[in-house]
Order: structure tokens, then C-alpha cells, then sequence
């Protein structure tokens, strides 16, 4: 039986709050990630996505809407891209890179990779790659898995090959984790590097997600027309956490969709929200690339990442 | 058709004498001189156990993997720095898995309760004896004695067998009260919560299998208002409250924060106590007993 295999992605404890230092001694890290996928199903973006009203709003308005509103308050943000997106619309891409955000990989499509093939997976993941960086100017250090409205767990989806591919095509960071609030080390075998000085196996850097600071859940979900509109409980979410984790000195994220945030009257709450968190003074609004590396030079996983040797037993009429 | 319709309210009047007879309520439970209320704040510590058991994927025990790595920490140090006794229910494999955070949660002086051994119980008796067992044996070994508490269905004359002193899960009344076993008669106290005071029914996506359509996710302001409230009817009584949190659920920031100023609010009324479990449950068996049968 291997460590944790199937259990836990990480180590036992958590960075405490008085172990952060963030770059030029900053009160807390913001990350702002935008979103740009607009698949409805686990397969991703499909020609009748496309052709969507949604679609043709976030991919014009609502992204327009977002980018005016994120120059406003000098917010950089990083990107999550479906490949194909950047094939189809690169001026998007462009127009992006030009106003300072971090473009990253949204898979090729949007889609649920946890049903492929490692093969099938390996070969997206390669013109995924190709394809960000033709549009972008330079290859995508990051990698999102973001989850989609209509699936069945909010955490968005991995499937047992994709952290290790993501290692192998050099990615820096994996965007979205559940396992923390801050910055964390996702482990993919704990056995390498075993006997050595510090146990640290193999692992990704991983930057935290947490549905609760995700727009989607709150803006007509799970489906337009007929879902729940409920912004006052995103709104008040974003300043709960900003205020708690400000406090703590750690890391704040929030995840915004064109077609969602886009609209008018939500843009005014973003507005609003972005207003009040840049009143706050020592804030280092940080994107993934940048967290990354921030974090490779201050909490490096062999001085950070704490491995309890295994402990787990197989019994009987037990799981194993 | 007389007769069937006599013989279906039979049946019916059956089911609720045997439902009846299970069931022995309190009244009017009395507290220690100077309470008024006494409050239990309890958190299951399931992590990413239920989740890998019903053989979720990858990013749902990650998000019950915060609760071990992150949030019981931050629970725990928010109940010490309000003086707050609370209790533990824990599966005995997060014991295994936990093992530095639990032993925190005993030297702090907090009770740990059993949550079953993988937060299911087998239905063959004899497995269910073992997993009970190795599920007290694993919280032994942080605390150096049994649980005396447990929040789960096991089969009640088996707790009673294995020395338990109360369980806390049946919602029959929102009061303490008494679960009789049909079998041997003997009765066992019963902490009760209800699913409104429970944090995951508001936070946790996906909770109890619920689909898309039946999401209530929400924030901390409403949460901690419906809670408040739920507080200050039961203080009018001078009852009870027993407030279950995860910590993979409430050890987030924004949620610590409201629980920071809900329990202070609470502790601000005169003669509201914060036991823990085993506490509020010896208080009850020796002032309140079970009826002899």
C-alpha cells in the first residue's frame, strides 16, 4: 500500500498564518482569476455552445465589460483559457495580454478530463499547450480545471494522470485546489524522495479555489432562465473572506465568468467589491505565474512540505 | 374493505406505539446553578473519509482534505480563545490520518468522540462490533481512555455493551432525551441537533447527495443570523443548542469569523455554558435518569 494513495493530495498541516511572508512585506495576496469557459457539459465547448447568446455576450460585452472594470481598479488577473478559444478568438488573447493579465490554460476545450485515456489526455494537453501559445506570445505556465455549472461537484475536475502530465510539460502551477486557502503542494507519489533529506515525492504547486468566491454558483444557477439568482450571497462572501483572510495575512481568490460577472448590474457589484478591497492599503495583487514563483523561492517543498511517513493499514472489512 | 382499512390503521397504530416506546423525553431539562442555557458545539471531523467511501472524485477530498490539514486547527484555536469546551466526533481512520491534530484537540482539553470507524456501520453484527471497536481503540490512542460519546448509528444495545454514555444524532425532540432499545429496554441519552443548525447544509456544495437544482449555498451573514436567532428562542426557555460544524467546512476563514462573533455574542448573555458533550451528558443522567423499567 502506498502513503495516502486515494486519500490525500498533500501534507498533514497546513502553512500557518505566521509562516507567510509575502513579497515587500504586502498585508495579504490577491489573485483575480477570470474564466473564459462557457461549456455547459463535461465535454466541453461544443458548436451549439458557441452559438449561444451566452457565448456571443461573454465573448464581446461581457468580457469588454470585465476588462473596463479590471483597468479601473489596476487589477491584474490571470486567465483561464480553453484552447480552442484561443484558436477561434485570438484577438481576445491578445487584447488580454496587452492589458496585463496572465493568460493559462483552461484545457482544450473546457472539458471533464477525468474520463480520458492518459494517451488522450497527454495529446490535449500538448496542442492545449501549442495552441495558448501561439495565441498568447509565450506558453502557459499554468493550468486550470475549473469546474462547469452543470457538474456535480463544484470543485472542478482531474483526472488520476493530470498532475503528473502537467508536471512533465513543465507547468508551474496547477489553478485550482480545494486542500488549503493559500498556496499548497499537490503530491502525486509520495514514495520518490524517500531516503533523502526531506521527504517531498513528487508535486505541483497548487493555488487555491473555493466555489464560495466563484460567480457562477450565484448567477442564475444552475441554468439561465430557471436557476437562482442570488449575487447578494456572492457579494457578501468575497467581503467576508477578503476581510478574514486580510486579517490573516493570507490569500484571497475570487473567480469571475464574462457571461456572468459581464452583465451590467453584476459589473457594478464587482465594481463596488474591487473599490472597497483597494481601499485597503498593502495588498499584493499577485497572478498565478507570480505566486508561483514567489512561492518556489520562499516556501520550496523541500523545506515545506511535511510528509508524514505512511501510516495507513489495510484491514479486513475495511476500505483499503 | 372494512377489514383492510382496520387492518392498515392497525399497522399504523403499531409503527407509532413501537415509535413511542423508543422514545423518552425530558420535559424540562435543569442546568447547574447559575445556567440558563447550555450550549454543545460539536464538529464532525470527517474530512475527506465520506467522500472517499462513496468514491467521490479527486477535488472533493481535496475540499475535505482542508478540514484536516487547515480547519480543525483553526477551530480548535478559536474555541480556546473563547474558553470553549467543545467535542470532537472523529472517525477512527482520521485518527490514523490526524493523528498530531487530534492529540492538539485532548491536550487542549476538548472531548473526542467516536464518529464510527469509517463513518459507516457494516450491517454484518460482527464487523460492526470490530469496526466499533477499532474506532475506540484509535481514539485510546491519542486520549488514553474510551470514548464515552458517539455520533452514529450503530445499534444501540451495542454501544450500550461497549460502555457509550450517550449518542448524539436523533432529532426526536431538541431537548436531551432517552432512546429506548426495543430489544433490551434499557435506555440511552440521546444530545440531539437539528439539520438547520449544521453548517455543510448552507456551505457545502453537493451535501447529502443533493443535485444541482437543490443547492442552498449561501454566506456566513445569513447563517450566523438564522443560528443567532435559533439561540435566543432557546435562551428565552432556558434550553438547549447543539451547533455541528465540519471542520472542512466551517475552518474557513470568512466562517471562523462568523463563528468568532456569533459564540461571543452568545457568551455575552448571562448563564449560557459551554460544555463538552461527555459533560452536559453525565449533568443530564445524574439529574434527569431514564425512567427504571
Amino acid at each position: 500500500m502506498p502513503w495516502k494513495q486515494g486519500y490525500t493530495v498533500s501534507d498533514e498541516i497546513g502553512l500557518k498564518d505566521d509562516e507567510l511572508a509575502w513579497p515587500r512585506g504586502a498585508a495579504c495576496a490577491i489573485q483575480l482569476v477570470i474564466d473564459l469557459n462557457i461549456a455547459t457539459t463535461p465535454e466541453g465547448i461544443t458548436p451549439k455552445d458557441l452559438e449561444s447568446d451566452a457565448a456571443v455576450f461573454a465573448a464581446t460585452e461581457g468580457l469588454a465589460q470585465l476588462r473596463t472594470v479590471l483597468a479601473r481598479h489596476a487589477m491584474r488577473a490571470t486567465v483561464s483559457v480553453p484552447a480552442v478559444l484561443a484558436r477561434i478568438r485570438p484577438e481576445t488573447i491578445r487584447a488580454l495580454v496587452q492589458d496585463g493579465h496572465e493568460i493559462a490554460a483552461g484545457g482544450l476545450k473546457g472539458e471533464d478530463v477525468s474520463t480520458l485515456s492518459r494517451e488522450q489526455e497527454q495529446s490535449r494537453l500538448t496542442a492545449t499547450t501549442a495552441w495558448i501559445a501561439e495565441a498568447a506570445g509565450t506558453r502557459p505556465l499554468g493550468w486550470f480545471g475549473l469546474p462547469r455549472q452543470s457538474d456535480p461537484f463544484a470543485g472542478g475536475t482531474v483526472s488520476p494522470h493530470t498532475i503528473d502530465l502537467l508536471i512533465d510539460a513543465g507547468y508551474r502551477y496547477f489553478g485550482n485546489g480545494q486542500a488549503d486557502d493559500i498556496p499548497y503542494y499537490w503530491v502525486t507519489d509520495a514514495a520518490i524522495g524517500r531516503g533523502t533529506d526531506a521527504a517531498i515525492g513528487r508535486a505541483l504547486l497548487t493555488l487555491p479555489y473555493h466555489y464560495h468566491f466563484d460567480d457562477q454558483w450565484f448567477c442564475m444557477f444552475p441554468s439561465k432562465g430557471t436557476g437562482l439568482e442570488n449575487p447578494d450571497f456572492l457579494a457578501r462572501n468575497w467581503r467576508a473572506e477578503f476581510a478574514a483572510q486580510y486579517a490573516r495575512g493570507r490569500h484571497f481568490h475570487m473567480v469571475v465568468h464574462p457571461q456572468h460577472s459581464g452583465w451590467a448590474n453584476r459589473a457594478q457589484m464587482l465594481d463596488d467589491f474591487l473599490a472597497h478591497l483597494r481601499a485597503h492599503p498593502d495588498l499584493w495583487i499577485a497572478t498565478g505565474t507570480e505566486l508561483a514563483a514567489h512561492w518556489a523561492a520562499a516556501h520550496p517543498p523541500q523545506t515545506h512540505l511535511r510528509l508524514a511517513p505512511s501510516i495507513w493499514k489495510d484491514y479486513d472489512g475495511s476500505l483499503s | 374493505m372494512t377489514d383492510t382499512l382496520a387492518a392498515t390503521l392497525d399497522l399504523l397504530a403499531e409503527a407509532a406505539a413501537r415509535a413511542d416506546a423508543r422514545h423518552e423525553f425530558i420535559p424540562k431539562v435543569t442546568w447547574p446553578q447559575g445556567i440558563r442555557m447550555a450550549v454543545n458545539v460539536t464538529l464532525d471531523f470527517d474530512a475527506m473519509l465520506l467522500r472517499r467511501l462513496m468514491n467521490e472524485p479527486p477535488s472533493q477530498l481535496a475540499k475535505g482534505e482542508f478540514g484536516g490539514r487547515v480547519g480543525i486547527w483553526r477551530m480548535i484555536a478559536l474555541f480556546d480563545s473563547l474558553a470553549i469546551k467543545g467535542t470532537v466526533f472523529t472517525p477512527g481512520r482520521i485518527v490514523e490520518l490526524y493523528p498530531e491534530a487530534l492529540r492538539h484537540v485532548h491536550a487542549q482539553g476538548h472531548e473526542i468522540a467516536d464518529h464510527m470507524w469509517e463513518h459507516h456501520v457494516p450491517k454484518n453484527p460482527d464487523l460492526e462490533r470490530d469496526h466499533l471497536r477499532k474506532a475506540s481503540a484509535a481514539i485510546e490512542s491519542i486520549t488514553g481512555s474510551k470514548p464515552v460519546g458517539t455520533r452514529s448509528w450503530h445499534t444501540q444495545s451495542l454501544l450500550q455493551e461497549e460502555g457509550f454514555l450517550y449518542n448524539s444524532h436523533g432529532h426526536a425532540h431538541h431537548l436531551p432525551h432517552y432512546h429506548r432499545d426495543p430489544g433490551t429496554g434499557k435506555a440511552l441519552l440521546n444530545l440531539p441537533f437539528h439539520y438547520v443548525i449544521d453548517d455543510a447544509m448552507f456551505y457545502s456544495f453537493a451535501w447529502l447527495g443533493s443535485p444541482n437544482q437543490a443547492q442552498r449555498i449561501s454566506d456566513p451573514d445569513r447563517v450566523g443570523d438564522m443560528w443567532w436567532d435559533a439561540f435566543r428562542q432557546q435562551y428565552q426557555q432556558g434550553g438547549y443548542l447543539n451547533i455541528v460544524m465540519h471542520p472542512f467546512v466551517s475552518g474557513r476563514a470568512l466562517r471562523v469569523a462568523m463563528m468568532d462573533r456569533l459564540l461571543r455574542r452568545m457568551q455575552a448573555m448571562p448563564g449560557v455554558w459551554f460544555p463538552t458533550s461527555e459533560q452536559l451528558a453525565r449533568h443530564v443522567l445524574a439529574t434527569h435518569p431514564a425512567q427504571e423499567r
